[in-house]
């Protein structure tokens, strides 16, 4: 499958990239690893006018230690780099994990932590070639009025698959998004929106240029479910945090991914343990209010209903595991 | 669509060359260059047959990179990795162990095991299994890729062995 024409543009500092964004809007398409850019430009899913390369940006690359213990991790650092990187294992031991458990060696090697943040979604419909769409009429995503997932939405259903986004939420992690004029923050639990379409707050000028993750001694956790280990996209994965220690757990924050059209914050069960601690008994009762958190489920490297006991089963082992540590 | 020059260095080769926005590494490797070792499979990341190494001697998919990103770079194909009419400790393991049938993922395969071995040359299980995880193999079903690659740094001290003798 050729990549649709474009025009490849390379920047090699923030502010020229910016600039370009500016002034080439909708019609850019930014390429750090270019790993899911160019997958979803060979499916056709969008064919921009401009391929902005940041790969040179040397200013994107960088993880800085904040003087409050806290990490500022440039966007375009690779996979590979946070992987092999002390301080991020040292400090974010789960949100390391999740880093690890992105694709493969090869695709970390390339990839980078602003596109995994900012992975596209996707569905069984769009995960097929031109060719085999144009057998089906076509949904948001290619131009058309319906969402093949479910059928009457006037949304588009397609998945939020990012692994490493599931830490940071827990975290509590600030991304810096940045146009031409200015810079805001944005917690990252308030960067995904409800819509496969147009997933994220990010406008068409602005890029995410770093992610900042503040000091944090809680216990953490992540864990993922794929057909098999490395590769694959997950069917479903956890992260989880908890303060205090042993069954005793005063603040507690799960989020589930790859189940939805954006990551799951689940509210009911971490308030359940909060208030009666990681016993069996209060696990049980958390796991049992998950499915309700869930909206409607859809198929994807997982039938819907397989996917609802996976969130369970994701529950329950990661406040196990929260407990022992 | 524009053109552009770039100058990229493959098995120690330099080579300039007009390529075009559209042009993948893969692209240029197999159509531009002819090195036809390195495959096309999927297109998507998920098969690992188009797998080269970067300068660094790391494992790279070279069909879902730009060309233009490799301006400037040096970059070893399954042909860089002979020297002298010899065949690599990994190549030459892979033939000892019989870990190739068909053949068609042998370039990815080894090239991805080849960049393990360069970050670890006697690696663990968990890292053969890490840094194989993204190459398919239809035909051995992995476990004498993976016998190949354990015993990579045995054939290797015994070919220096020979050498020196």
């Amino acid at each position: 499958m050729l990549l649709p024409d474009h025009q490849y543009l390379t920047v090699d500092s923030l502010s020229d990239c910016l600039k370009a964004l500016r002034e080439n809007g909708e019609r850019a398409q930014v390429v750090a690893g270019g790993t899911d850019v160019i997958f979803n430009m060979r499916l056709k899913l969008f064919e921009p006018d401009v391929a902005l390369s940041i790969r040179r940006v040397a200013e994107l690359q960088q993880v800085e230690e904040l003087p409050d213990g806290g990490l500022r991790i440039g966007a375009g650092c690779r996979l590979v780099d946070l992987v092999e990187h002390p301080l991020v294992n040292e400090r974010y031991p789960a949100f390391a994990d999740a880093v690890r458990a992105v694709a493969s060696a090869h695709i970390r090697n390339i990839a980078t932590l602003g596109g995994n943040i900012c992975l596209k979604t996707r569905c069984w419909y769009t995960n097929n070639s031109e060719q085999w769409r144009q057998g089906v009429k076509e949904c948001f995503k290619t131009d058309g009025e319906l969402c093949h997932v479910i059928k009457s939405s006037s949304l588009c259903h397609a998945i939020n698959n990012a692994d490493t986004p599931l830490p940071l939420i827990t975290l509590g992690a600030v991304l810096t998004l940045q146009n031409a004029d200015q810079r805001r923050e944005v917690p990252i639990a308030e960067f995904y929106r409800k819509d496969g379409m147009d997933h994220t707050v990010l406008a068409p000028d602005e890029l995410v240029t770093h992610v900042t993750l503040p000091p944090v001694a809680d216990r953490t956790v992540f864990l993922k479910i794929a057909a098999r280990q490395g590769m694959d996209f997950s069917q479903a994965a956890i992260a989880a945090r908890a303060a205090g220690t042993g069954a005793d757990a005063p603040q507690v924050s799960l989020v589930l991914g790859s189940i939805s059209m954006a990551p799951i914050q689940l509210d009911q069960p971490a308030r359940t343990v909060e208030a009666q601690g990681l016993s069996d008994e209060a696990i049980e009762q958390a796991v049992a209010q998950v499915r309700a958190e869930l909206g409607e489920l859809t198929s994807l490297y997982a039938r819907a209903s397989y996917k609802s006991h996976l969130a369970k089963v994701l529950v329950r082992r990661a406040l196990k595991a929260l407990r022992e540590m | 669509m524009a053109k552009h020059m770039i100058s990229l260095t493959i098995n120690g080769d330099t080579y300039d060359l007009v390529v075009s926005d559209t042009q993948t590494l893969l692209d240029v490797i197999r159509g531009d260059i002819g090195l036809k070792g390195t495959k096309r499979g999927c297109t998507t990341g998920a098969c690992g047959v188009c797998t080269i190494n970067d300068s660094k001697g790391r494992a790279i998919l070279s069909c879902m990179t730009h060309v233009l990103e490799w301006d400037c770079e040096s970059i070893t194909t399954i042909e860089g990795l002979e020297s002298n009419g010899e065949l690599d400790a990994i190549q030459r393991a892979f033939i000892e162990y019989g870990a190739v049938q068909c053949g068609s993922c042998t370039p990815g395969v080894i090239m991805s095991a080849k960049a393990l071995l360069n970050a670890h040359p006697q690696p663990t299980e968990e890292q053969i299994n890490e840094a194989m995880s993204g190459v398919l193999c239809r035909c051995t079903g992995h476990v004498k890729v993976k016998e190949a690659i354990r015993n990579a740094h045995r054939i290797r001290e015994a070919s220096s062995h020979a050498a020196t003798d």
